[in-house]
């Protein structure tokens, strides 16, 4: 006999009235769900190609009645996209490499390597946790401006290493890797730095992706930090600018917005569906570890 | 005069051995060192230095003792924010806590487009915060879609965003919309990994469904629940950037959050050494909270 997969309900329950009942309106419900979800889209979407005639009629329609090209020429005024684009990309370059490497290399340390107190450094990393950021955030844009990293990408790139829960994160996954393999590696004669560049790194790239999605998310998205620490406007990151120019905006009518948000909504959409199941098991990952 | 030389070269030896075990070791956490020291634990303390300070740029900082703290519990702003942070963080619980542990029961029982679905109740997430911020103010906007859909069930027009009873309400459904996938996603993966045999062994003793929601379902993901609502309230007790970008904390100051007067202490009134203050009590306040909550936690595991 097959053993059917079962799980809360068993095929059995489906033949009983009130389950039936009950798991309709459950389906039911969650189509209704599914449409809130995506109901807030297809209004950024459509209305980007309304005209402006058209948006401004009550009740607001969700279709266009035709599609308004112009109003991305238009858009694409107020926002320097290019600029922004590249901006935002060398940000999350600079993130991505000083934070893999440093944290890479100290989480390789705590891990797998011979290190005297190493209860009192990994207290040293952990106890920021419980800091709240707002503690800091104020202090921490003073600290900048006595650095002189005010207006700089170094204000981003070096903090960028300075995060307990990535440490953390990749500690953990070093852990799982087999000690003997190093010391293997290392009886035949391969230094330190080769068995971090050729046999840590090349092992943990899935946790490397992850880490690399979290670091693209969240650059991506931060448009408040970015707008107080950078003072030329030519320096912002995408969504600073956008925030800038086009939320705090009044007099840029509805159809232009929604086409400059829908431009800057498509590259982490189409991010997402390609790295979905990275994307999916970071999230697994940072539930468990919490 | 021999033995005191064999002495200080077995020293000698053994911070070269010392060297040599932990020199790799050390040079490789170095770099983090120094980074968490420069960027999170200098401002970290320094934050607390300033409490107590006047910070002037042109003029430099002043020490002047207790005054910041002085300042901020004579204002009448404290006790306004702390109501509203308070108010928020209740809104997030009753609106957005409860939501993704019933919907991930939910899907979990779909039988077909699970995978979908999953998709769908997460791709909120993958919106960034300014598209965020555009799309509600125009479902929220007094003729916008908002209103539409509540005339279709006869209702009256609700200013969203402008009402002072709704404003924080309104902030608190366009952040759940958005931040619930991922709160749906970790309780999902908790409930599949509940072992199915539980549920056929109840069933035979003649559990219905519910109750097997009941005594199953929501123990096997307690650890999750207790988690998330930590995390949730310490996330949320430090909420401002929505408040910000829909509302600017109006109107009337009614969605003014405890974190939003410390922007606003710093870069509009200019008074870092307050806003430090106000960061440092925040500190105080969560940390103590945490430690009770730590206590329940551990005695009820005793028990």
């Amino acid at each position: 006999m097959k053993i059917e997969e079962r799980s809360i309900l068993s095929s059995f329950d489906y033949k009983k009235k009130s389950v039936w009942i009950g798991y309709t309106i459950m389906l039911l419900a969650l189509a209704a769900l599914a449409v809130t979800m995506l109901y807030p889209f297809g209004t950024t979407i459509f209305s980007s190609f309304k005209t402006r005639a058209e948006i401004f009629t009550f009740p607001p329609s969700f279709l266009p009645q035709q599609l308004e090209w112009t109003n991305y020429k238009e858009g694409l005024q107020y926002v320097n996209l290019a600029k922004g684009f590249a901006n935002t990309f060398l940000l999350f370059a600079g993130n991505a490499v000083f934070s893999l490497i440093i944290i890479g290399l100290a989480s390789f340390s705590l891990s797998q390597m011979k290190l005297p107190v190493r209860k009192g450094f990994i207290l040293f990393f952990m106890s920021t946790l419980m800091i709240p950021s707002a503690t800091y955030l104020i202090p921490n844009f003073l600290n900048l401006k006595s650095l002189g990293l005010i207006d700089s990408y170094w204000a981003f790139w070096l903090p960028a290493a300075a995060n307990a829960f990535n440490i953390m994160l990749l500690k953990s996954f070093f852990d799982g890797i087999h000690k003997e393999l190093f010391d293997a590696a290392r009886i035949d004669g391969a230094s330190e730095v080769r068995c971090f560049f050729q046999m840590a790194i090349p092992l943990s790239i899935p946790v490397f992706s992850t880490l690399l999605i979290f670091a693209f998310t969240s650059t991506w998205n931060d448009w408040y930090w970015p707008s107080l620490v950078l003072t030329t406007q030519d320096k912002y990151p995408i969504a600073s600018m956008v925030y800038r120019n086009i939320i705090e905006s009044s007099i840029i009518s509805w159809n232009i917005k929604f086409s400059v948000l829908t431009i800057i909504m498509i590259p982490p959409l189409v991010f997402f569906l390609i790295f979905q199941k990275n994307i999916m098991h970071g999230l697994n990952l940072s539930g468990i570890k919490g | 005069m021999q033995f005191k030389d064999q002495t200080i070269q077995q020293t000698a030896q053994s911070w070269r051995r010392k060297l040599k075990d932990y020199g790799w070791g050390l040079a490789f956490i170095l770099p983090a060192i120094a980074v968490f020291c420069v960027f999170l634990w200098t401002p970290i303390v320094k934050g607390i230095f300033y409490s107590f300070m006047n910070v002037d740029f042109v003029k430099g900082n002043s020490f002047v003792g207790f005054d910041n703290y002085r300042d901020i519990f004579a204002s009448s702003m404290l006790a306004k924010s702390v109501l509203n942070t308070l108010y928020y963080m209740l809104l997030c619980i009753l609106i957005g806590f409860w939501v993704p542990s019933i919907v991930s029961i939910a899907v979990s029982e779909l039988r077909w487009f699970k995978g979908a679905m999953r998709l769908i109740v997460y791709l909120p997430n993958i919106v960034p915060a300014v598209v965020l911020y555009g799309m509600w103010q125009w479902l929220y906007d007094p003729l916008g879609p908002a209103n539409q859909i509540i005339s279709w069930f006869g209702s009256q027009q609700i200013l969203w965003l402008t009402d002072k009873s709704m404003a924080m309400i309104s902030i608190v459904i366009a952040e759940t919309w958005q931040s619930f996938g991922t709160a749906a996603l970790i309780y999902l993966a908790g409930i599949v990994s509940i072992p199915k045999d539980l549920y056929e062994a109840a069933e035979m003793d003649g559990a219905g469904v519910l109750q097997r929601i009941r005594y199953i379902t929501i123990p096997g993901i307690r650890h999750l629940y207790i988690l998330l609502f930590i995390l949730q309230l310490i996330g949320t007790s430090q909420g401002f950037l929505t408040h910000m970008a829909l509302t600017g904390g109006g109107p009337n100051n009614a969605t003014l959050t405890y974190m939003y007067q410390i922007i606003n202490e710093a870069f509009t009134n200019l008074n870092y050494g307050r806003a430090s203050a106000m960061g440092v009590l925040m500190f105080i306040v969560l940390a103590s909270l945490s430690i009770i909550m730590y206590s329940i936690q551990g005695r009820s595991r005793q028990a």
